[in-house]
């Protein structure tokens, strides 16, 4: 019966992976250091292109600066709510960039960043972090920040990424239980 | 109640002021460090959690600290001062100004400037998380592992909460006094076992740390003071391996005495000498250079009889008088008539192709026996008469002509000559009807003159038949070397039947081959002589 039993659950696993089943925790910050890699190609690409990679508009980005005294004040919701909503915002932005015609090596890195986005949101939801909840009052009450240039954006990506994120996701409660 | 307060104030101050001076310690190590390395103008880096950025002091002035003004901006919001400290470096002799932020931003652009007399000296942006300037490790501890040629290095990361699990070491080991070392870089983990290390020996050790360069960079951290290891000895002691050695030796010299003192009898035995029958023919390889004929002429006379006597495993025994009746009128004495044979023989062998008869008589020697030859023949019914044909005994005839009629000429069947045939008695009669068993040991000439051998068993009715002038008659034996003219038991002769070889010498007469009743057994031509030149 037992192994009847474990036999169900193991087909059921795997027959209906879209029910709202919790996924695995990736607490591994492995995972992060890869995306965090990809943006650094990133930066470093677009800092050396910077006439040919101009634009006219300016792009809506979060601010990614961190006091440690500051970050461990905040409760996890806080710190949840605030890289969620700045990955909405980057997202937006570095989005926006596809539109426009671009050069090859920019389109590729463009299209990574925003897959390892996608990529970095699913592990937020993989830890139990609270989705992104669009402010309800005003559309600048969190602290934002205005960038000209894409090398600049690509600037902000990282930035954001290695900090609030990582620090987010190292801090994470789901991988600190039974961990004394 | 004031005195315990006094303590422990003095207590306080103390640690403080060891605090401070092992912080200022590896401040001091660290600007100075900077300070050779760090190209840029205002050097920075992080400590703990807050950025410090120092300059070199430009020329000498007398009021330092008012000079100088630091300030630093984020974010583009407004600039902030900092407070500018100033630090002499007693081992470079220098002077440095630095500024401590209160209140360090991190992943975000940072702009720093320096003025002096409200002129900008320096500037700088930079992300106060890429520069920081770790301690290094603490309790570095190097422990023998247990196995040998190894090392287990262990020791305690940084204390910093956020980036702990960023970090990168590196260890460095070397043997004791040698400059020449290696280098592990390990992540993560604060601990490392070094391999292949040298049993029993001293190594120092040093680590140092930095961190990973994925979401934090900066600066190697200095090396930790040198801690020392000795690793395990080596498993085979040296003691063992030297017995082992000395009996390894020992060994081997008894094997060395064992094959010297038997070397010639393991000589024998693996590389045996092919017998030579040099002996056995003195001078012929010497001095004749292997001309057996030469050699023969030279030792015929003398040698002969000694060579018969080498030769033959049997000493010759007498012959046997054939016929007392006959024989006696010619008084002729066993020991010549054999010696005759004998001689004739000799002669025989020197013959070329002609007439038996003829050389018959040509020698002095074989004149007497001629002369009996030719009484016999006259008297071939007394000779039958005394046949010993009732006994077991072996004849060999003599026929000086060519009776063609009863006589089987074989002829060109052997290359070499046989002037007698060795004719075996076997058990019984049976054998006496046919007379065409094959002896096959007879060869003969090709000359003229033939000598023809018949049995006396192809007579059991005591029927001699004439056969021409003359038959002489001698009792052969053949040992399977040369024959042997003596009355011999068929005992004697039975045994050797089928492998006899008969006695070839290099006569030229015809001889005729009988086929002599055997006990079915066919004797092969001898290719191999007793006596004559294949040897």
């Amino acid at each position: 019966n037992v192994r009847l039993f474990a036999l169900l659950l193991m087909v059921l696993e795997w027959t209906c992976p879209g029910l709202s089943s919790p996924l695995r925790p990736i607490c591994d910050l492995r995972v992060l250091d890869h995306f965090i890699k990809e943006a650094w190609d990133a930066e470093a690409a677009l800092r050396a292109c910077k006439d040919a990679c101009s634009t006219a508009t300016n792009f809506t980005v979060p601010l990614t600066r961190v006091d440690f005294d500051v970050w461990e004040a905040m409760n996890i919701e806080e710190q949840a709510q605030e890289v969620q909503s700045g990955i909405h915002v980057l997202n937006e932005a570095i989005s926006s960039l596809q539109a426009s015609n671009q050069t090859d090596v920019l389109q590729s890195h463009i299209d990574a960043s925003i897959s390892n986005i996608a990529s970095i949101r699913q592990v937020l939801r993989s830890l139990s972090i609270p989705e992104y909840v669009p402010p309800t009052s005003g559309g600048e009450d969190k602290e934002m920040q205005k960038v000209s240039s894409i090398s600049e954006l690509f600037q902000v990506h990282i930035n954001f990424l290695r900090g609030k994120v990582r620090l987010l996701l190292a801090n994470a409660p789901v991988c600190h239980q039974g961990v004394s | 109640m004031t005195k315990m307060r006094s303590d422990r104030l003095k207590i306080v101050f103390m640690l403080c002021l060891a605090f401070i001076t092992t912080g200022g310690q590896h401040f001091e190590s660290k600007v100075a460090q900077l300070l050779r390395d760090e190209t840029e103008d205002i050097k920075c880096f992080v400590e703990v959690k807050d950025l410090t950025c120092f300059w070199e002091e430009e020329e000498e002035r007398n009021n330092l600290h008012d000079q100088y003004t630091f300030t630093y901006s984020y974010e583009n919001k407004n600039k902030m001062a900092c407070v500018v400290s100033s630090l002499s470096l007693l081992a470079s002799n220098k002077t440095v100004f630095y500024c401590k932020l209160p209140k360090t931003p991190f992943f975000t652009p940072l702009d720093v400037q320096v003025f002096r007399d409200g002129r900008m000296l320096y500037s700088r942006s930079l992300n106060a998380e890429n520069f920081w300037f770790l301690d290094p490790p603490r309790n570095l501890t190097v422990m023998s592992s247990g196995k040998e040629g190894q090392l287990n290095v262990s020791w305690l990361p940084p204390l910093l909460k956020y980036i702990d699990d960023s970090m990168i070491y590196e260890v460095r080991y070397a043997v004791e006094g040698n400059n020449m070392g290696k280098v592990e870089v390990i992540k993560v983990s604060t601990m490392l076992v070094l391999l292949g290390l040298q049993p029993d020996t001293r190594y120092k050790v040093w680590v140092r740390v930095k961190p990973d360069g994925v979401a934090y960079t900066g600066y190697w951290s200095a090396w930790t003071e040198p801690v020392l290891g000795v690793t395990q000895p080596s498993d085979v002691d040296p003691l063992i391996m030297l017995l082992v050695l000395f009996i390894g030796l020992i060994l081997c010299l008894l094997s060395m005495t064992v094959i010297l003192s038997h070397h010639k009898f393991l000589l024998k035995k693996l590389w045996p000498d092919i017998p030579s029958p040099e002996h056995k023919f003195p001078g012929l390889f010497t001095v004749y250079k292997g001309d057996f004929k030469e050699w023969m002429s030279q030792n015929n006379s003398s040698m002969w009889g000694r060579s018969v006597h080498v030769y033959t495993e049997e000493l010759p025994s007498p012959l046997e008088v054939l016929s007392e009746v006959s024989l006696t009128s010619h008084g002729t004495s066993q020991r010549e008539e054999r010696q005759a044979v004998e001689e004739d023989e000799e002669k025989e062998s020197e013959r070329s192709d002609s007439g038996l008869t003829d050389r018959w008589r040509e020698p002095p020697q074989a004149h007497c026996l001629v002369e009996q030859l030719r009484a016999l023949q006259e008297n071939p019914e007394s000779l039958s008469q005394s046949l010993l044909l009732q006994s077991h005994e072996t004849y060999v005839t003599l026929n000086q002509n060519s009776q063609g009629d009863d006589e089987r000429q074989v002829d060109d069947v052997f290359e070499e000559t046989l002037p007698l045939q060795t004719l075996f008695t076997t058990a019984g009669t049976t054998s006496l009807n046919t007379s065409h068993s094959d002896l096959g040991s007879l060869q003969q000439s090709s000359g003229s003159g033939r000598l023809s051998s018949q049995s006396s068993f192809e007579y059991p009715n005591h029927t001699w038949p004439p056969k021409g002038p003359g038959y002489t008659y001698m009792a052969v034996a053949d040992s399977g070397v040369s024959m042997d003219y003596s009355p011999m038991s068929s005992s004697r002769i039975a045994e050797p039947l089928g492998r006899h070889r008969m006695y070839t010498n290099d006569y030229k007469n015809e001889i005729f081959l009988h086929k002599w009743p055997l006990s079915g057994q066919h004797t092969q031509s001898g290719s191999e002589s007793c006596m004559g030149p294949g040897w």
